[in-house]
């Protein structure tokens, strides 16, 4: 059992207090506040741990991997022994938030997002952080918050460039309105495919960390609505400029939630009788096999064939067809094998 | 976006296309005569309960049942077998079954087991036939209430001797179940003529009907203790349920969309609707084997005889995983195939492919020789360039 250092006169949250945008009336509001943080890897549990200091009072904390040795590099909540035991990052973050901030609420929910829980998962939420490694889940939760209206805060880092954007439903663009069509899957890079540094995910964080407060202390005089993009080792950086929402945006012109209905996400299906899941995009792909090896080479074993890509991971195989399909081998898990897709095939 | 450039050759898990008659049907019924069969007497309640009639008349015919009312409507092939099994055995009860059988009935058989039913299950062949000798043997070693086999395996095609099986069984006081998921609307299932006990059919693959149709036949003075209680239109003043079938087994409102469609599929199988089905498939399925057997690298499962088969033909391929494969056909050829254990792990452990299972190519009515030639090229690259 840890002891809580007692906090004489509110000296915990007294320099943040003091800053003039947020004051004690702010702090206040922190304290009332509800984030839904999506995805507690490098982005995620850089926006929890800030989010935890700096005193709102309930944070939810949505994952469905479990923290593996290669998260420790950039994923500053967890350590070895999470590592180690193979915890639920969601768990693992919660645990950890505990020890910083034993002063407020934090729910771990271990689950894969998907179009059945995302709305339940929004509902309630003053603002809902992008922690998320893949373009199919963003689009889901732009549905899901234009929907709801209840302001998101996109962010995304890979290599060294990271991206960020705050969407205020029917004041600024949404997600839809930048990117009206999906990546097609397989034809994006990942942090599993060229990498990450960890200061480009602090960076992104910081943003959306920043950008909630505003929006949680009630400043939108302040927030930033440009996309923000830059990258730390290119030393690019461009801020595009603020743009009207798309009248005949799907999502947020037209309220067709394509995501949340269910047609435009990809499809998972345990295959009979064979520890296998097979994964397929939502969208009709036509997947350059040889690209995509030059992608992931060095990430592990690879065959590539006209007809197949074979990507040989530890426990687990990805079999890769032309269709964007993959076969998830090693595991009867339909959230496994979407997040291994997720990150080797990217959607 | 799918039907017209795929070849499906995964009919035996669902016949597709299905005739424009039956979409035809459902939709008449669901515009005209969607009311709740023999609940009322309004125009459309009897429109519905006609409709019933009509299909459970065709049903009964087709099946050689001579009594419409022993014919049950139920949701599918396994739902009429777990109705059978549930509803005729006891603890203490001693049934035979056979190694290829699918889960369908497997799967009730070992919850039974369970609860006091001895199962005992005849090894069958590594080309999936039944050696009447040993049922024979079997029945002789102990007194047996039910023979529970299937008519054809959902794996190799393979045909069981069903009505050799059933004089054996009566011969030594068993009664016989047979699951003629793969069979019906395809080979003869005269179930008077073969002396049949219980035979338990799927509307939605050989008959052509849509999925949620399935019925048990029951011969007549045998009854089954309803696993569901409830409506029936009938005797609505006894709390007890009905005794006379095929209410007694009916309870509910039955799937009168489903069945209207079924009905349709049925006008269209008899008058030899099904022999001309019979020899098509049995051509396919000949050409298939043959040309099968000329590809390096591939193996086909089963007799490789098509006259003792119906159309479904399983292979391995040398340096394949049946998944990969049957991913492979799909996605480089658009060839539709089912590939792993389809739900019969037993049977892939009689014929000796277990774990990994097959790939099942199932041809269909409307399957042309044409399709068959391009499945065959697509499957000689694919084993040159073996995963």
């Amino acid at each position: 059992m840890t002891t809580t250092p007692e906090d004489h006169d509110g000296a915990r949250y007294s320099r943040q207090a003091r800053f003039r945008g947020i004051g004690q009336q702010g702090q206040e509001r922190l304290t009332a506040g509800r984030v839904l943080v999506v995805g507690c890897g490098a982005l995620g549990s850089v926006s929890a741990d800030l989010l935890a200091r700096s005193g709102v009072g309930h944070i939810t904390v949505v994952d469905r991997d479990f923290v593996e040795v290669s998260n420790l590099q950039r994923q500053l909540l967890f350590d070895e022994a999470d590592a180690a035991a193979g915890t639920p990052k969601a768990v693992a973050a919660a645990e950890a938030i505990g020890r910083i901030n034993s002063g407020i609420v934090v729910e771990p929910v271990v689950a894969d997002v998907t179009p059945d829980n995302v709305e339940a998962l929004v509902a309630g939420a003053d603002v809902v952080l992008d922690g998320t490694d893949n373009l199919e889940t963003r689009y889901l939760l732009n549905d899901a918050c234009v929907k709801a209206r209840i302001p998101w805060i996109y962010g995304g880092a890979v290599g060294s460039g990271g991206m960020a954007m705050v969407v205020l439903p029917s004041r600024t663009p949404c997600f839809r309105c930048m990117f009206p069509v999906p990546a097609a899957a397989g034809s994006l890079d990942t942090c599993e495919t060229a990498g990450v540094l960890a200061s480009a995910v602090v960076m992104v964080s910081a943003f959306q960390w920043t950008e909630a407060v505003k929006l949680l202390v009630g400043d939108r005089e302040h927030l930033n609505l440009k996309l923000v993009y830059f990258d730390v080792w290119e030393n690019d950086r461009l801020d595009s400029d603020r743009l009207d929402p798309a009248p005949d945006c799907p999502c947020c012109g037209r309220h067709r939630y394509e995501f949340l209905d269910a047609g435009a996400t990809s499809r998972t299906a345990a295959l009979c009788g064979r520890n296998a899941v097979q994964v397929s995009p939502g969208h009709e792909v036509a997947l350059d096999l040889r690209e995509l090896a030059n992608r992931l080479e060095g990430v592990g074993a690879l065959t590539t064939t006209r007809f197949l890509l074979r990507l040989a991971l530890g426990a687990h195989e990805l079999t890769v067809f032309p269709d964007g399909r993959a076969i998830v081998k090693g595991t009867s898990d339909l959230s496994v094998a979407r997040s291994l897709y997720a990150r080797y095939v990217g959607v | 976006m799918w039907g017209s450039d795929v070849i499906y050759l995964d009919n035996a898990a669902t016949s597709f296309p299905k005739p424009p008659e039956v979409a035809a049907a459902i939709s008449d019924f669901l515009t005209d005569k969607a009311g709740n069969p023999g609940r009322s007497g309004h125009g459309l309640a009897l429109a519905a309960q006609g409709v019933v009639s009509d299909t459970r008349r065709a049903l009964a015919s087709f099946l050689g049942a001579g009594d419409p009312a022993r014919l049950a409507f139920t949701l599918n092939a396994t739902d009429a077998l777990n109705l059978a099994l549930w509803g005729l055995l006891r603890p203490g009860d001693r049934v035979v079954t056979t190694s290829m059988e699918h889960n369908a009935v497997a799967r009730p058989l070992f919850a039974l087991a369970e609860s006091g039913v001895a199962v005992h299950r005849i090894p069958c062949a590594r080309d999936g036939s039944l050696d009447l000798a040993d049922l024979e043997c079997e029945l002789r070693s102990m007194p047996t209430r039910l023979v529970a086999m299937t008519h054809a395996s959902n794996v190799c095609g393979t045909v069981l001797p069903i009505a050799e099986a059933a004089e054996l069984a009566h011969r030594h006081g068993a009664l016989i179940l047979v699951d003629a998921a793969q069979t019906a609307g395809v080979l003869p299932v005269d179930v008077t003529a073969r002396g049949i006990d219980l035979l338990a059919v799927p509307g939605h693959k050989g008959l052509l009907g849509p999925t949620g149709t399935g019925a048990l036949y029951v011969a007549p003075g045998l009854e089954l203790t309803p696993t569901r209680q409830g409506g029936t239109g009938s005797r609505s003043e006894e709390l007890r349920q009905p005794r006379q079938m095929p209410d007694r087994l009916e309870a509910g409102t039955v799937n009168t969309v489903g069945i209207a469609g079924l009905g349709a599929a049925l006008r269209l199988l008899r008058n030899g609707g099904a022999a001309e089905v019979r020899a098509h498939e049995e051509a396919l399925t000949a050409r298939l084997l043959d040309g099968l057997r000329d590809i390096p690298g591939v193996h086909v499962q089963g007799t490789g005889d098509a006259s003792r088969q119906v159309a479904v033909v399983s292979v391995t391929v040398d340096g394949w995983e049946p998944v990969d494969l049957g991913a492979a056909l799909d996605s480089s050829f658009k060839i539709a195939v089912r590939a792993g254990l389809h739900c019969a792990p037993l049977a892939h452990h009689s014929i000796g492919t277990y774990p990994q299972g097959t790939v099942r190519l199932a041809p269909g009515p409307t399957t042309t020789p044409s399709e068959i030639d391009e499945t065959l090229a697509a499957l000689r690259e694919l084993a040159l360039a073996a995963g």
